[in-house]
C-alpha cells in the first residue's frame, strides 16, 4: 500500500482535501452564528483540532461497502464521506428535510442512512455495539466492507465500549474503532479517565485486535493510518483500533466555557497546533500550491457555503402534527387468526415447547433469522429453561449461538446486525433472567428510539425474549418483572402471554413483524399444566388483541402473565360460591393495548379489578386503572381495585415470597369486596 | 591558519603541551554549527543558553519554521532543538519539515539533538521527539553526537533511549530546572569534543 506524503499525493487529491478541510471549518465557524440568530444549531460540538483524522475517516469510508457510525463531533467526517454542506446545515438547524431525522434528533448528529452513514444516539459510545453487530452481518453474508465507528477518548471509559471491542475481538469482526483523543471529556482531563495516557493501550492484550496510533492533527498520518486499518480489517476480517491524537481547539460545545478550566497557555498551544493551518503551511512549503491557488479555493468555499446556507435556511421546518409518526412500524397482520383465537382441539403443548417449536418453525420460514443470548446453545443444552433446545443443532452455530455475559452487548449487537439488511430478524434472549436485563437498558432505549429518531428510516427487527416473574422461590434476582419499568419507553411492543397458544402466536407475529418487540415469558408457567394448550401449527396472535379467557357480567378482571391463572381460579370459585360472575381478560399485549376489548367489558360490568404480578405501585396496572378511570368513568360503579406485589423486592424464603407476590387469596378478597361494593 | 602544522610540531612537545595544542586545534578547526529549533517558549530560552555556552564558536540560529533543506546541508555540525508534545509527538513545525529532511543527504554530518520534555506528566513519552528526529537524520546518513546518560531522570518509556542512553540531551525545565544549566554546560563541552 502506498504511504501518502506531501510529495507523492496527487495535486487534485490535495485540492479535494484542502477544499473539504476549509469547507468543514467554515461550517464549524458559522454554526454558532445560526444559534445567535435563533435559527437553530443549539447543540454544536466544534471539531477543530480533529481535522486530520476526520478527513481521513470520511475519505476511507467506501460507500456501498462500509457502514459508518460517526459521533456528535464528526462533522468533517460526514462531509468528507460525501455529505454536502447543505445536508450538514439541514441537520444543524433541524429542518424537516434533515437527513438524520427531520429535526427530531439533536443537531450535530449527522447521518445519511441511505449511504449507511448511520444515525446514532447522543449517549456516548453506544454506536460501538452497532458497528460490531453490523460487522457480524458482513462476516455472515461474506460481504466485503468494514464498520467504522468513532468515539472520544473519554467515552472509552464506558463499560459497553469495552464490551463492543471485546465482542469484535472474540468474534473477529471487521470493525474499525476510531478513538479521537482530544484529552478531554467536556472538562474532565483524560488522566481522570484511565491510567494510560493513550487509552488504546488498555486494549493491547486483546487477541485479533490491531492498534494503530496516529497523529489526528496530521492529514497524511491520519490518511495512512485509516487506509492501513481498513486494509487490515478487510484482509484479516478482524478489528482495528485507530487511536488518533487530536486537540480540542474550542470548547466542548456551545454550552461549555473552556476558559473556566483551561488557561491561556493551553488555549494558545492548542490553537498553534491547528491541523488546518499545518496542512496549509505544508502545501506552500512544498510548493504544491501557491498562495493564490489556496486563496482561490478559500473563496470558492465561501461561495459554496453561502449558497448551502441560504438553501438550508429556506427549507421547511418540521410539522408538529407528525409527532406520532414512526413510534412503531406497522406490524405483521395475521390473515387467518385475526383476533388471535382458535378452536382447534387435540393434544396440549407446554408453554416452553410452544415457544421452542415456534422458534424452530420461524427459523425454517425465514433463513435470515438469528438467535443469541447467554447459555442458549451448547450441544444438548438450550437455555437455562430449554427454550432454545435443539435450535443450534438444526440451524447451525452461525445462526444460533451463545453470547458473552454482556447484556448490553447482546441487545446492542442485535440492533447493529439488523441494520445490514431489513430482511434480517433477530431473536435475543436479553438476559438469562429478566432480573439481569438491567445492564442492557441503555441499548433497550436505543432500540425504542431508532424508528422515531430516524424519521422512519430504520427500525430494528428484534424480538427480545426475557424469562420473567416469580413463583419459583428465586428471591430478589430471579423473580423480577420488568414491564412496569420498561413500558414507559415508547418504541417497543410489549407482550406477556400466559398460555402456550398465545405465546406461540405472539412470537410468530413478533418474528414476522418489522420493529422491536419485548416478549416476556412467565417462566413459572413454562412447564405448568394450566398454561398448556392446543397450539395450531400456524397460530398467530395480532398485537393489541386482548383475549377474554372467561366471560362474565358482574366485574371485569384485567390481567396478564402468571396471574391470569390465579384470576381464572378465583373467578371460578366466586361463581361457584354464587358471589358473582367475573369476566377475565388476559391483555396479552401491553403495548399496543386493546382498549376496545377492555372498554366493552367495563361498559358491561361497571366494575374493574386489575391484577398483575409486578408491584402495584407504579406497575403497569396503574396505567390500566388510570386509562379506564379517565375514559370510562361514567360506566364505573365502584373504584377500580388493584392487586399485585408489595412495594418491596421479592424475598427468598417461601414465607416472604408468599407475602409479597399476589396469590389467590388476595385476589379473591379484593374481587369479592368489589363485587359486594 | 598555521594550525595545520600543529600536529607535526606536537611531536616535539611535552605530553601536556600536546593535549593543549590538540584542543586548540579542534577548537579552531571546528566547522560552523547550525542550531535548528522549533518555536516553543521553553526551547527558545535553552537555545540562548546553548549559544552562550559555546562562547566564541559560531553558532547560527535557524528557526525550523523558515528553514529549508539547503539550510541543513550548509552545516557539518548541526544541533536540533525539539520539544515533545501531545504524548510523544514532534511539535507541528518540526513535523512539517520531516518530509524534507527525509530527502537530504546528511552523510558526514554530525547531528546533536536536545529536547525538552516533562518526565513527571509524560513518563511514557518522555522526550520522544529526540528519538523520532534522531531516527530520521540517521536514516539520511548523519552521525548522532551528544548522546547522554539517562541516569538522573525518572520515567517509564522514551523513544529517545538507546542502550540506556538518550540519543541527545534531555532537558526537563518543568521538573528539573535546577539541573538544566549544568546539563547544558556539560553537553556543550561534550559537543565541542565530538564536533570535530
Ligand atoms: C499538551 C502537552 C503535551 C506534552 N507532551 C509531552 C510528552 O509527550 N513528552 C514529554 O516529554 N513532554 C511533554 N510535554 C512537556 C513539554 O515538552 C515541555 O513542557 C517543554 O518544556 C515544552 O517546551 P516548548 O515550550 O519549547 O515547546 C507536553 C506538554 C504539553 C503542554
Ligand atoms: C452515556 C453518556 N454519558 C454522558 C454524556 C454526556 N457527555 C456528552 S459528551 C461527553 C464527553 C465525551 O468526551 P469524549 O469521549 O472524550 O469525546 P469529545 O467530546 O471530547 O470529543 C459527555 C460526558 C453522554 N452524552 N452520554
Amino acid at each position: 500500500m502506498k504511504t501518502l506524503d506531501i510529495y507523492n499525493t496527487d495535486k487534485d487529491i490535495l485540492q479535494k482535501w484542502y477544499h473539504l478541510l476549509t469547507l468543514g471549518r467554515a461550517i464549524d465557524e458559522k454554526a454558532p452564528m445560526h444559534q445567535r440568530q435563533s435559527l437553530g444549531w443549539s447543540f454544536h460540538a466544534p471539531y477543530a483540532g480533529h481535522d486530520g483524522i476526520q478527513l481521513a475517516i470520511g475519505q476511507t469510508f467506501v460507500r456501498g461497502q462500509d457502514f459508518l457510525f460517526p459521533y456528535y463531533r464528526d462533522m468533517l467526517t460526514a462531509l468528507s464521506a460525501g455529505m454536502t454542506a447543505e445536508e450538514i446545515i439541514l441537520n444543524g438547524i433541524s429542518k424537516a428535510t434533515d437527513l438524520t431525522s427531520g429535526g427530531r434528533h439533536m443537531s450535530n448528529h449527522f447521518s445519511k442512512i441511505e449511504w449507511h452513514i448511520e444515525n446514532i444516539s447522543s449517549a456516548v459510545g453506544t454506536q460501538a455495539m452497532h458497528a460490531v453487530g453490523v460487522a457480524r452481518a458482513m462476516a455472515y453474508y461474506n460481504h466485503t466492507g468494514v464498520a467504522i465507528t468513532s468515539i472520544g477518548e473519554a467515552t472509552v471509559s464506558e463499560g459497553y465500549v469495552y464490551e463492543a471491542i471485546n465482542g469484535a475481538s472474540t468474534e473477529k469482526l471487521p470493525v474499525i474503532f476510531v478513538i479521537q483523543d482530544n484529552g478531554y471529556g467536556i472538562s474532565v482531563p483524560k488522566k481522570d479517565q484511565t491510567a494510560n495516557r493513550k487509552v488504546a493501550e488498555n486494549f493491547s492484550g486483546f487477541k485479533n485486535l490491531k492498534i494503530i496510533y496516529c497523529n489526528g492533527k496530521d492529514v497524511f498520518d491520519s490518511m495512512n493510518a485509516m487506509a492501513e486499518a481498513r486494509a487490515h480489517a478487510i484482509e484479516t476480517g478482524s478489528p482495528v483500533i485507530v487511536h488518533a491524537n487530536c486537540v480540542r481547539i474550542g470548547s466542548h460545545s456551545n454550552s461549555d466555557n473552556q476558559s473556566l478550566y483551561r488557561d491561556e497557555y493551553e488555549l494558545s498551544y492548542v490553537k498553534a497546533a491547528d491541523p488546518l493551518l499545518k496542512f496549509r503551511r505544508m502545501l506552500l512549503r512544498y510548493n504544491r500550491f501557491t498562495e493564490e491557488e489556496l486563496l482561490a479555493i478559500e473563496a470558492e468555499v465561501k461561495k459554496e457555503l453561502s449558497i448551502a446556507n441560504r438553501n438550508a435556511i429556506m427549507a421547511p421546518d418540521p410539522d408538529p402534527s407528525t409527532v406520532l409518526d414512526f413510534v412503531l412500524p406497522e406490524p405483521y397482520l395475521p390473515a387467518k387468526y385475526r383476533d388471535g383465537t382458535h378452536n382447534e382441539a387435540g393434544e396440549k403443548t407446554n408453554l416452553v415447547t410452544a415457544i421452542n417449536e415456534t422458534l424452530k418453525s420461524e427459523f425454517r420460514h425465514n433463513p435470515d433469522t438469528f438467535l443469541w443470548g447467554q447459555d442458549v446453545a451448547n450441544r444438548d443444552k438450550g437455555g437455562v429453561f430449554n427454550v432454545t433446545k435443539g435450535l443450534q443443532k438444526e440451524f447451525g452455530s452461525k445462526r444460533v449461538f451463545n453470547a458473552p455475559i454482556a447484556e448490553d452487548f447482546i441487545v446492542g449487537s442485535a440492533n447493529g446486525m439488523c441494520r445490514f439488511d431489513p430482511k434480517i430478524h433477530i431473536v435475543i434472549e436479553g438476559a438469562e433472567f429478566a432480573d439481569y436485563f438491567w445492564p442492557a437498558v441503555e441499548q433497550y432505549v436505543e432500540c425504542t428510539h431508532e424508528y422515531w429518531r430516524s424519521n422512519g428510516q430504520f427500525t430494528p427487527n428484534i424480538t427480545l425474549r426475557l424469562a420473567s416473574g416469580g413463583y419459583i422461590g428465586g428471591g430478589l434476582y430471579h423473580s423480577q418483572n420488568v414491564e412496569g419499568a420498561l413500558s414507559t419507553l415508547p418504541g417497543a411492543r410489549i407482550v406477556y402471554p400466559s398460555f402456550a397458544d398465545d405465546a406461540a402466536g405472539l412470537l410468530r407475529t413478533a418474528m414476522r413483524s418489522k420493529g422491536f418487540t419485548l416478549f416476556l415469558e412467565p417462566k413459572a408457567l413454562y412447564n405448568a399444566v394450566e398454561a398448556a394448550t392446543v397450539v395450531p401449527d400456524d397460530f398467530e396472535v395480532p398485537f393489541g388483541k386482548a383475549r377474554i379467557r372467561r366471560t362474565g357480567d358482574d366485574a371485569t378482571l384485567i390481567t396478564y402473565g402468571n396471574t391470569t391463572h390465579l384470576c381464572l381460579k378465583v373467578a371460578e370459585r366466586l361463581a361457584k360460591e354464587n358471589i358473582g360472575n367475573i369476566e377475565v381478560i388476559d391483555i396479552r399485549s401491553l403495548i399496543p393495548l386493546d382498549k376496545q376489548t377492555l372498554f366493552e367489558s367495563v361498559k358491561k360490568t361497571g366494575k374493574v379489578i386489575v391484577v398483575h404480578e409486578d408491584k402495584v405501585f407504579s406497575g403497569f396496572g396503574a396505567e390500566l386503572a388510570a386509562t379506564i378511570g379517565t375514559e370510562m368513568f361514567r360506566y364505573l360503579d365502584a373504584p377500580i381495585q388493584r392487586v399485585g406485589s408489595t412495594f418491596t423486592p421479592v424475598g427468598f424464603h417461601p414465607v416472604f415470597e408468599q407475602a409479597i407476590l399476589p396469590n389467590e387469596e388476595r385476589i379473591y378478597k379484593a374481587a369479592k369486596e368489589l363485587l359486594e361494593y | 591558519m598555521l594550525l595545520h602544522n600543529v600536529q607535526e610540531d606536537c611531536n616535539n612537545l611535552q605530553q601536556h603541551e600536546v593535549t593543549y595544542f590538540l584542543r586548540l586545534k579542534n577548537y579552531y578547526s571546528m566547522k560552523k554549527i547550525g542550531l535548528f529549533y522549533g518555536a516553543g517558549i521553553a526551547t527558545a530560552a535553552i537555545v540562548a543558553k546553548i549559544q552562550e555556552a559555546f562562547g566564541d564558536t559560531q553558532v547560527d540560529r535557524i528557526p525550523v519554521e523558515t528553514a529549508r533543506g539547503v539550510d541543513f546541508e550548509a552545516y557539518d555540525n548541526l544541533i536540533m532543538g525539539v520539544s515533545t508534545w501531545f504524548d510523544g509527538e514532534l511539535p507541528a513545525h518540526w513535523d512539517e519539515i520531516v518530509p524534507e529532511l527525509k530527502t537530504l543527504n546528511l552523510h558526514k554530518k554530525k547531528v546533536a539533538i536536545f529536547g525538552l520534555g516533562d518526565q513527571q506528566n509524560y513518563p511514557d513519552n518522555f522526550v520522544d521527539a529526540i528519538g523520532i528526529l534522531a531516527r530520521v537524520v540517521e536514516v539520511q546518513g548523519a552521525e548522532l553526537a551528544g548522546q547522554t546518560s539517562s541516569e538522573s531522570y525518572h520515567f517509564q518509556q522514551s523513544q529517545a533511549i538507546r542502550d540506556n542512553n538518550f540519543l541527545g540531551l534531555a532537558l526537563d525545565v518543568d521538573n528539573q530546572s535546577d539541573k538544566t544549566d549544568e546539563r547544558i554546560r556539560n553537553w556543550v563541552e561534550q559537543l565541542k569534543r565530538e564536533f570535530l
